[in-house]
């Protein structure tokens, strides 16, 4: 045991305990009523924290039964028993019959007819011939045994004056338990005066280690008097001044909080977004229903090619169709799906469907915005967006059908496969944090030449962190751009799952509120 | 993206040599392929290596011989002959003939075939040869709509072989995998393949037939051969090889990439001469394999331009030649002859990228973007952002939700009707069928779910919804909003109010309430936020009939509000 971090733990009611009494002392928690002024309460949560540190070992208990005053009892108590209501009217109002008496005292008919019974039992009262209650004639008092109505009358006074109205049947005579016996009915009647109840009175004894502790409290001048919590009041007067605070058990687990709080997949967005716009990215956004015109044949997508089936695509029901496609971009792109335009492609040699091309779907890639963008896009420029897009998949651990895309642009004269492959190795570096890079040739319908970047995350080991190429001039001559154009995209969502201890992309977007409160983002 | 089984042996032989797991991963990027896995099998001549392809405009590189012959030619640099091609105006003698009758103009217009003999087809080649055929007819073809292909015996066909297009009830035959002659129409209904790709044929009145000069079946393009001249078994020398389908382009290059596959196997390939009674891009007399191939031209200034290296006329061509091209030159300009099984150059650019690849991408180092230009965040996003931070201030938990959902959830549980909610035509499920018009249904999913979760309960969402819109070009408006819900005991109108009115005074706004009846809400306890004149966003206790519908058992008071008509 160690006696100065356990007298930190020890509460005032522990101290004072400890402090007045020795292993020599029986304790109960009437004797820490009497002596130290303790409530019932506190006495028996001094006696529990002294027993489990140690300190106080429980030495004997006893069953008794006490009687306590209900709240009939108490009533009695302020306004006198009805024998003793009754006795005081007929000696002041000279006899009366017993519905008169019950009205003026406003009592009930079948207690006045009960206390009446008492009394005349006890010889107090009679009737006379006109069916009134006298009084009795007086008697000496050594003649006639204490009646009982008064040793009730007695009893509930004292009760009353005792603490928390109880009355020990230890401390009654002969005289008061049989009257008690008549009054107080076992567990609980409301029209008794009393109600007995068993008590159990647990003695205890300070162990022997109470003495190296009570030395440590004393060579520390604790005295169970320190102050508690600081109030406004101890500060106006001063109080601290004289007195010291009582340490608190500063190992005590805290309480939870439920504070406001950012969503932990959010946040870690954000911060990608952070990360894209010191790398000189403006972001962009746009409407969440697309037309097929944006969404595929401004990418150079044939309309009708195995390219299109890796883009399967919820259609919308109403409407179906958009009411027109912006000229001059249509033309210019269905000329160049037809024969090149002016692009200098020879084009996918078919005809150009201009009503298929207005078909409402959700938007199924990020480079869409990417297209949509480049009609107002400065030159040079650097555009980004992390935008929610939709896929024809069945929802599992690594699908969903709607999901984010991190994709952008840089337009200018300086782009090439080798910047290109500078700004995947900035991403790569400022934003996944990779340590090794590596490139590999890739394939995208709407990009030539087109490059893979391949990381090797210090957690999550290689894995493609994104797809990138240099925009087919199929797609930037029709939106009227003269300049080469890089476009990316980066899959963020592994290292989203590995930051939020997560390993299935469903938890990212979960409804359930206490594990969103929970979650914790790491390294972001 | 097409994923291939190749014979470890047969892949080996074709490469020229063997390698091992890390070469070849070395080597598969050059055709954009990955190392699926080496399969691990006792007997090298069960060995297989699967391999994924990524890029979908090289149909040639889904094959054994394909994908060994593109990494053969760029290690090497020697490129195979193809002698058996015909071309414009110089048409390769062929002792064989298919004619085409008028009749398939409209269901399947096109056919291309050839011959192979030499040597007995073995099971290794055999294997190959069909997923070939899956491949370039699932991916390529798509599912045999575009292409589809069939190999047959040569010995049994009495020549010419005709193809034609007839009453689906006026032949019979037995297919394969078939035990007795069946109508085209009983094959449509009862016959697995029939079953898997009568739609193709089935808006026609007559189906595509390929029979010999007697009138023998071949085949039932493009659902199943027959089972007598269209069943090929290992061992046999003969084969006749057909392409149909309604692009000739696409059955014509199908039909290149598969005779050269067969050469490059060691088998002789000989031309079909196909005579139409109909004008095709190549002609009415087309004698196949065909070479069709464009010349493209590049100036080797562009390739350096785009490449951010500097690339001589030579340097160009040597890299563009081991990506299997011949090449001229013209002054500083390059031209490329594409092999006669490559289609994909389009534009000058995909010159650019062969030399990329021919060269190889440890060629190029990374360079620091030098342009200067500012980062910024969208207006909406900052705005957002703003918005959120006063929520979490007032302190509720910031959630997100997915956009798509249930009819059940985001129309039938807020008691309002579908109102102007944008509905999928083709869902996958009754689960994503729906986009949300409102974030107040994810909210309430959440309640939905978190009864266990310690009250109070406050939460919100920033983010996007979309509804019909009859004034907008797309007839649909996507709009930025943010919305909060208070769950507890005593949830109520007046500390939704309060915060509203903290959040509209922390973000500089003023508005003004006004009175509403919306059903999701408790009459008289709701109100509509009117911002400049115009109403952005409601607020109030959500009614019980709403909760109930929820199975929430917590009063719940809410409000939403758009934040792009309080940013403009």
């Amino acid at each position: 045991m160690d006696a100065r971090s356990l007298v930190k733990s020890l509460h005032p009611l522990e101290v004072k305990v400890l402090l007045r009494y020795g292993p020599g002392d029986r304790l109960d928690s009437r004797r820490l009523e009497a002596e130290l002024g303790y409530k019932e309460g506190h006495s028996n949560q001094a006696f529990s924290w002294l027993s489990s540190k140690g300190l106080a070992a429980e030495d004997g208990r006893e069953a008794r039964t006490v009687y306590e005053l209900t709240p009939l009892g108490r009533e009695f108590a302020e306004k006198g028993t009805p024998e003793e209501r009754m006795l005081r009217f007929l000696s002041e109002k000279g006899p009366a019959r017993l519905p008169e008496i019950a009205s003026s005292l406003g009592l009930e008919q079948k207690d006045v007819g009960s206390a009446f019974g008492i009394l005349s039992k006890e010889g107090a009262l009679s009737m006379d011939g006109e069916k009134r209650a006298v009084l009795a004639p007086e008697r000496p008092a050594a003649e006639v045994a204490r009646p009982r109505s008064a040793v009730v009358r007695d009893l509930i006074a004292k009760a009353a004056a005792a603490s928390e109205g109880i009355l020990e049947e230890s401390t009654l005579d002969e005289a008061e338990r049989a009257a008690m016996g008549g009054i107080a009915r076992k567990r609980g009647a409301g029209d008794a005066a009393f109600r007995a109840a068993e008590r159990e009175r647990v003695w205890y004894r300070l162990s022997q280690d109470a003495d190296e502790v009570v030395a440590e409290l004393k060579s520390q001048g604790v005295t169970g008097d320190e102050l508690g919590a600081v109030t406004p009041e101890i500060l106006e007067k001063g109080r601290w001044k004289d007195v010291a605070f009582r340490p608190y058990n500063v190992n005590a687990p805290a309480a939870r909080l439920m504070p406001g709080r950012r969503n932990a997949y959010v946040e870690f967005l954000e911060s990608v977004k952070d990360k894209l716009v010191s790398l000189g990215f403006e972001e962009f956004d746009g409407g969440l229903v697309e037309t097929e015109f944006w969404n595929s044949d401004a990418l150079f997508m044939p309309q009708f090619h195995s390219a299109r089936d890796i883009h399967d695509v919820y259609h919308l029901a109403e409407p179906a169709k958009a009411k027109s496609i912006e000229e001059p971009y249509l033309s210019a792109v269905a000329a160049t799906h037809e024969n090149g335009g002016s692009s200098g492609s020879r084009g996918w040699s078919y005809a150009f469907d201009r009503e298929f091309t207005k078909r409402l779907i959700l938007r199924s890639q990020g480079t869409v915005l990417s297209a949509r963008q480049l009609p107002k896009a400065k030159v040079p420029g650097r555009y980004f967006g992390i935008v929610r897009c939709f896929r024809y998949d069945k929802v599992d651990a690594t699908h969903l059908s709607d999901f984010y895309q991190t994709e952008g642009i840089v337009l200018g004269e300086e782009v090439n496969l080798r910047t290109l492959l500078g700004f995947l190795e900035m991403f790569a570096v400022e934003v996944a944090g990779a340590k090794e890079v590596k490139y590999v040739p890739g394939y995208f319908p709407f990009t030539e030449p087109s490059v893979e970047v391949h990381i090797k995350h210090p957690v999550l080991g290689w894995f493609e962190l994104g797809g990138s190429g240099i925009f087919r001039p199929e797609v930037t001559e029709p939106l009227g751009i003269k300049v080469p154009v890089a476009a990316w995209g980066i899959g963020i969502d592994r290292m989203a799952l590995m930051a939020l201890g997560l390993n299935d992309l469903r938890e990212l977007f979960s409804p359930d509120i206490e594990s969103v409160r929970l979650r914790r983002a790491k390294n972001i | 993206m097409p994923k291939i089984e190749v014979n470890e042996s047969l892949f080996f032989s074709l490469l020229g040599r063997r390698c091992d797991a890390s070469e070849l991963e070395e080597m598969l990027p050059s055709a954009k392929a990955e190392l699926d896995e080496w399969v691990a099998e006792p007997d090298p001549e069960q060995r297989t290596i699967k391999i994924e392809l990524n890029d979908t405009n090289r149909p040639d590189l889904w094959s054994t011989a394909g994908l060994a012959r593109a990494l053969r030619v760029r290690e090497t640099g020697v490129r195979p002959e193809y002698p058996f091609f015909s071309r414009e105006g110089a048409a390769a003698p062929a002792t064989r003939k298919v004619v085409v009758e008028a009749s398939v103009r409209e269901a399947r217009p096109y056919l291309a075939g050839f011959f192979v003999s030499g040597k007995a087809i073995t099971d290794a080649v055999l294997k190959d040869i069909i997923q070939t055929q899956e491949k370039l007819c699932w991916n390529f073809g798509r599912k045999r709509r575009s292409v589809s292909m069939g190999i047959y015996r040569s010995a049994g066909i009495e020549w010419p072989v005709r193809y034609k297009a007839v009453a689906p009830d006026s032949v019979r035959f037995v297919p394969l995998q078939g035990d007795r002659p069946m109508t085209l129409t009983e094959i449509l209904r009862e016959h697995p393949k029939g079953k898997e790709y009568g739609f193709i044929n089935e808006p026609h009145k007559l189906h595509p037939l390929l029979t010999d000069s007697k009138g023998a079946v071949l085949s039932y393009p493009p659902i199943i051969n027959s089972n007598d001249l269209g069943a090929v078994k290992v061992g046999d020398t003969e084969l006749f090889v057909e392409l149909t389908g309604t692009d000739l382009v696409s059955v014509a290059l199908s039909a290149s990439i598969v005779a050269c596959d067969f050469a490059d196997s060691g088998y002789g390939v000989e031309p079909v001469k196909v005579e139409y009674p109909y004008d095709t891009a190549f002609g009415r007399s087309v004698t196949f394999p065909y070479y069709f191939q464009v010349p493209v031209s590049v100036e080797a200034a562009k390739v350096s331009k785009l490449l951010g290296l500097p690339f001589s006329v030579q340097a160009t061509r040597d890299a563009v030649e081991r990506m299997g091209s011949a090449t001229e030159s013209h002054g500083q300009y390059v031209t490329v002859l594409p092999p006669a099984y490559r289609n994909d150059f389009l534009h000058a650019v995909d010159i650019v990228e062969d030399v990329m690849m021919g060269r190889g991408m440890s060629s190029f180092e990374p360079e620091r973007p030098r342009d200067f230009t500012i980062g910024r965040l969208s207006p909406i996003e900052t705005f957002s952002r703003r918005a959120k931070g006063v929520l979490v201030g007032l302190g509720l938990q910031e959630m997100i939700y997915p956009y798509l959902g249930s009819k059940r959830d985001f129309v039938e549980r807020m008691c309002a009707g579908e109102g102007e909610t944008v509905r999928i035509s083709n869902p996958m499920s009754e689960s994503f069928e729906y986009l949300r018009s409102s974030i107040l249904p994810s909210l309430l999913g959440s309640e939905s779910v978190s009864s266990r979760a310690p009250y109070p309960h406050g939460i919100f969402e920033a983010g996007k919804v979309a509804y019909r819109n009859h004034i907008e070009n797309y007839g649909v408006s996507t709009r930025q909003r943010i919305a909060f819900l208070l769950a507890h005991a005593e949830a109520d109108y007046n500390q939704v109010a309060s915060q509203v009115a903290t959040l509209m005074y922390f973000l500089g706004k003023d508005y003004s309430i006004a009175e509403t009846e919306d059903p999701r809400f408790i009459a008289g306890r709701q109100a509509r936020i009117i911002y400049k004149g115009d109403p952005i966003g409601i607020l109030g206790e959500v009614h019980p009939r709403v909760l109930e519908a929820w199975s929430v058992a917590m009063p719940c008071a809410a409000a939403e509000l758009d934040l792009e008509s309080l940013l403009a």
